[in-house]
C-alpha cells in the first residue's frame, strides 16, 4: 500500500514538473543559450516553482539564477549539441549501485518476499538499462563528432582541443568499462537465474560491443588527429615559408637537378605532344580518309560575289603622296623638255638646271621608273642610256651614276614603229 | 592491369593526375601492376610515371638524367622557385578571404565571384589581390578587381592548381598539385635548413 501511494505521489510531482519544463520552454532555452536565465521574463511564482523542481539554481547571491546541470545536460542531449554534450561514465557508481541492488533483492528473496524481490529485480533491470544507453549515447556522440569532423567549432585549433577532449572521453570510458569484474558479478549473482542473464550473459555482449566501438572511434580520432596536426603544420609552413621569401628576395636554393640523385619532385620530364596526320600509305586507310573528307562540313552560304569586295585601299599619308606626285610631275616635265630638245640629256645636269630639291637618287629611280612606265611605242622613240660601272671587281653589282633620255633621231622612228 | 592510351598520353603531355583531375586515371595509376606496365611502355621514352611521397597525385618523370634533361630541369626549377611566393600568397590571400584557418585542400571548390564580393568590401584584401595581380606570374595588366582574379583564376587553371569542370561556369575545384607545392617547399625548408620555426626571425644568428 504505501509503495503504491509513493509511486502515485512521485507520478504526480514528476508529470507536473516535467510540465513546467515544456511551459517555460522558451525562457529554459533562452537561459541554456545566455547562461542565466532572464528574470524579468517570467513571474516570481514561476521562478518558485522551477528552484523547487530542481530546474534552475541560483550559485550565490550575486549570481543569477542558472539551468542544473541535469536540465543543460537532457537539452544537450535532444540538441545533438556537441559542444556541450558531456561524457560521464562513472562506471563504479552504477557497479556500487547494482551492488546495492543485487543484495537487497536477494535479502527480498530471503524473506520470501518475492513482490518485493521483484520490485528490486526492476529496478535492477532499469539501472543496467540506463547503463547501457548512458554508453551508447556517449559511443554514438563520439562518432558523430568524428564524422562531422568537430563541425560545431570553427577553427583549426578548437578541433583540435575538441579532439582532445574526446580522447580523453574515450579512455576515461575504457577504463571506466575495464572496472566491469565479470568474476565478481557472476559470485554475486550466486545461482538466481534471471540475474545472472541480466548481470552477465546481457551485460558482457553490451559491454563488448560498446569496447569494440570505443576502440574503433578511439583509432579513427586519432587518425583524425594527425590530419589536423598535419594541417596545422601545412599551414604554418605556408606561412612561414611566404614570409622568409618576402624577406629574402634574393634567396637562391641549391640546384637539384644537378645532384647525382634529383629528388623524386625536382624530375618532372619536359611535355611530349603525340602527333597524327592522314597518311594515303595504306590503301584499307583511303576509303575511310575519304568517307572522313566527304563528312567534313560543307562551306554554308553563298560565294560572295566578287564585286561585292572593294580593292584594297591602303590609307596612305597625304603628304607623302603629294609629294609623290611632284616628283612624278617633275619628271615628266623633264621628259617633255627632252622632246623639245630643251633639257641636256644628262637627267642630272637637268636635276641641276631646274635647281630642284630632290636627292638625285631618288631623281634617277624615278626617270627610269617613267620609261619603263611608257607605253612600248613611246618607249621606243625615247632611248635610255644608263651611265653605269662596276661596284667592285669582284661581283656584278654596277653602279648607275646617270641616265641620259634622248629622243631618237626621226629617221629611227619607222624602224622603231 | 589496363594500358589506357588516352591517360598514358595525358601523362606525356606533362598532366599531373589526381583524384580531382582524372579519377579513374589515378585510379588505375594506384594499382602498382599498371604503373609498371606503363613504365615499360615509356621506358624507350626515357620516361617513368613518379608521384609524390604520399601519392596523391602521379606524373612523368626522366629514367635518366642525361645533359639534356638537366638543363631542363634546371630551367623547370628555376620558373617554379620563381613563382613559389605568388603561389604561396594566393593560397594565404584564401584562406584569409574565406576565413578558414586550414589550407587548401584537393577537392575544395572555388568561385571567382565570392571571392570578388569579399574583396570588394575589405580594402586591405583589395590592396593584395592587387599587388599579387600584378606580378609577373599572374601578369594582370587590368585595374578592375574582377578581371584581376579571372586573370589568377586562368594562370592557376593553366598551371594545373585548379581545375574548371565546365568551361562555362566560374566555378573550380582545388586539384592534388597544391600537396605538390606543399611537399616543394617542406623539402626546400628541410634541404636548405630554412629558419622557418620561430615566429620571429632569429636576428642574433645573423649578427
Amino acid at each position: 500500500m504505501t509503495d503504491s501511494r509513493l509511486t502515485s505521489g512521485l507520478l504526480k510531482t514528476g508529470t507536473e514538473r516535467l510540465a513546467l519544463l515544456g511551459k517555460h520552454a522558451a525562457v529554459l532555452m533562452q537561459a541554456y543559450l545566455t547562461d542565466e536565465i532572464d528574470e524579468s521574463a517570467i513571474s516570481e511564482q514561476a521562478i518558485k516553482k522551477l528552484v523547487a523542481a530542481r530546474i534552475l539554481w541560483r550559485p550565490d547571491e550575486q549570481q543569477g539564477l542558472k539551468l542544473r546541470h541535469a536540465v543543460r545536460d537532457l537539452i544537450a542531449e535532444m540538441l545533438v549539441d556537441e559542444s556541450r554534450r558531456q561524457v560521464n561514465a562513472d562506471v563504479a557508481e552504477t557497479l556500487q549501485q547494482l551492488d546495492n541492488q543485487v543484495m537487497a533483492f536477494r535479502e527480498a528473496q530471503n524473506r520470501g518476499d518475492y513482490l518485493l524481490a521483484e520490485q528490486f529485480q526492476l529496478r535492477l533491470t532499469q539501472t543496467l538499462d540506463d547503463f547501457n544507453s548512458r554508453l551508447s549515447g556517449h559511443i554514438h556522440s563520439l562518432w558523430h563528432r568524428l564524422n562531422t569532423d568537430f563541425g560545431f567549432v570553427s577553427s583549426l585549433n578548437d578541433k583540435i582541443r575538441e579532439n582532445e577532449r574526446a580522447q580523453q572521453q574515450i579512455s576515461r570510458l575504457l577504463d571506466g568499462l575495464d572496472l566491469i569484474d565479470f568474476d565478481r558479478l557472476i559470485e554475486l549473482t550466486q545461482t538466481s537465474g534471471p540475474l545472472r542473464k541480466l548481470l552477465v550473459s546481457q551485460l558482457q555482449k553490451q559491454v563488448s560491443a560498446h569496447y569494440g566501438s570505443l576502440r574503433e572511434v578511439q583509432a579513427r580520432m586519432l587518425q583524425l588527429m594527425a590530419r589536423f596536426r598535419r594541417q596545422q603544420a601545412s599551414s604554418l609552413l605556408v606561412h612561414r615559408m611566404s614570409r622568409f621569401l618576402r624577406q629574402h628576395p634574393g634567396f637562391q636554393p641549391g640546384n637539384y637537378a644537378l645532384r647525382t640523385q634529383v629528388p623524386v619532385l625536382f624530375n618532372q620530364a619536359e611535355p611530349l605532344k603525340i602527333h597524327a596526320f592522314a597518311a594515303l600509305d595504306r590503301s584499307g586507310d583511303a576509303d575511310i580518309l575519304a568517307q572522313l573528307v566527304q563528312q567534313l562540313p560543307r562551306r554554308q552560304g553563298q560565294a560572295l560575289a566578287l564585286t561585292a569586295a572593294s580593292p584594297v585601299h591602303w590609307p596612305q599619308d597625304e603628304q607623302v603622296a603629294a609629294r609623290q606626285q611632284a616628283l612624278k610631275q617633275a619628271v615628266e616635265d623633264y621628259y617633255l623638255a627632252v622632246i623639245d630638245g630643251q633639257a641636256p640629256a644628262s637627267a642630272l645636269a637637268y636635276l641641276e638646271q631646274k635647281q630642284l630639291d630632290w636627292p638625285p637618287e631618288i631623281w634617277l629611280f624615278q626617270v627610269i621608273a617613267e620609261h619603263q612606265g611608257l607605253p612600248l611605242q613611246q618607249k621606243r622613240l625615247l632611248a635610255l642610256v644608263c651611265e653605269e660601272a662596276p661596284a667592285s671587281q669582284w661581283n656584278e653589282v654596277r653602279i648607275i651614276a646617270d641616265v641620259h633620255l634622248t629622243l631618237r633621231p626621226a629617221k629611227d622612228w619607222v624602224h622603231a614603229g | 592491369m589496363t594500358l589506357s592510351g588516352p591517360l598514358i598520353e595525358r601523362l606525356l603531355s606533362g598532366a599531373f593526375i589526381c583524384q580531382v583531375t582524372d579519377e579513374d586515371g589515378f585510379r588505375h595509376l594506384q594499382d602498382e601492376a599498371t604503373r609498371e606496365a606503363i613504365d615499360a611502355y615509356l621506358k624507350p621514352l626515357n620516361r617513368r610515371v613518379a608521384s609524390n611521397a604520399d601519392q596523391t597525385l602521379f606524373f612523368v618523370a626522366y629514367v635518366h638524367l642525361d645533359q639534356s634533361a638537366r638543363e631542363q630541369l634546371s630551367q623547370q626549377l628555376g620558373i617554379t622557385l620563381s613563382s613559389l611566393l605568388p603561389l604561396l600568397e594566393w593560397v594565404q590571400l584564401v584562406q584569409e578571404a574565406l576565413g578558414r584557418d586550414t589550407l587548401l585542400t584537393a577537392g575544395d571548390v572555388l568561385k571567382p565571384a565570392e571571392f570578388v564580393l569579399k574583396s570588394e568590401d575589405n580594402q586591405s584584401l583589395r590592396e593584395r589581390v592587387q599587388l599579387l595581380a600584378s606580378d609577373r606570374f599572374f601578369n594582370s595588366q587590368s585595374d578592375a578587381l574582377d578581371s584581376q582574379i579571372k586573370q589568377i583564376f586562368r594562370r592557376l587553371k593553366e598551371q594545373g592548381y585548379l581545375l574548371q569542370p565546365h568551361a562555362d561556369k566560374q566555378v573550380y575545384l582545388v586539384t592534388s598539385k597544391i600537396d605538390y607545392l606543399i611537399d616543394l617547399i617542406r623539402f626546400i625548408r628541410d634541404e636548405e635548413n630554412l629558419p622557418l620555426e620561430d615566429d620571429e626571425p632569429q636576428q642574433e644568428g645573423l649578427l
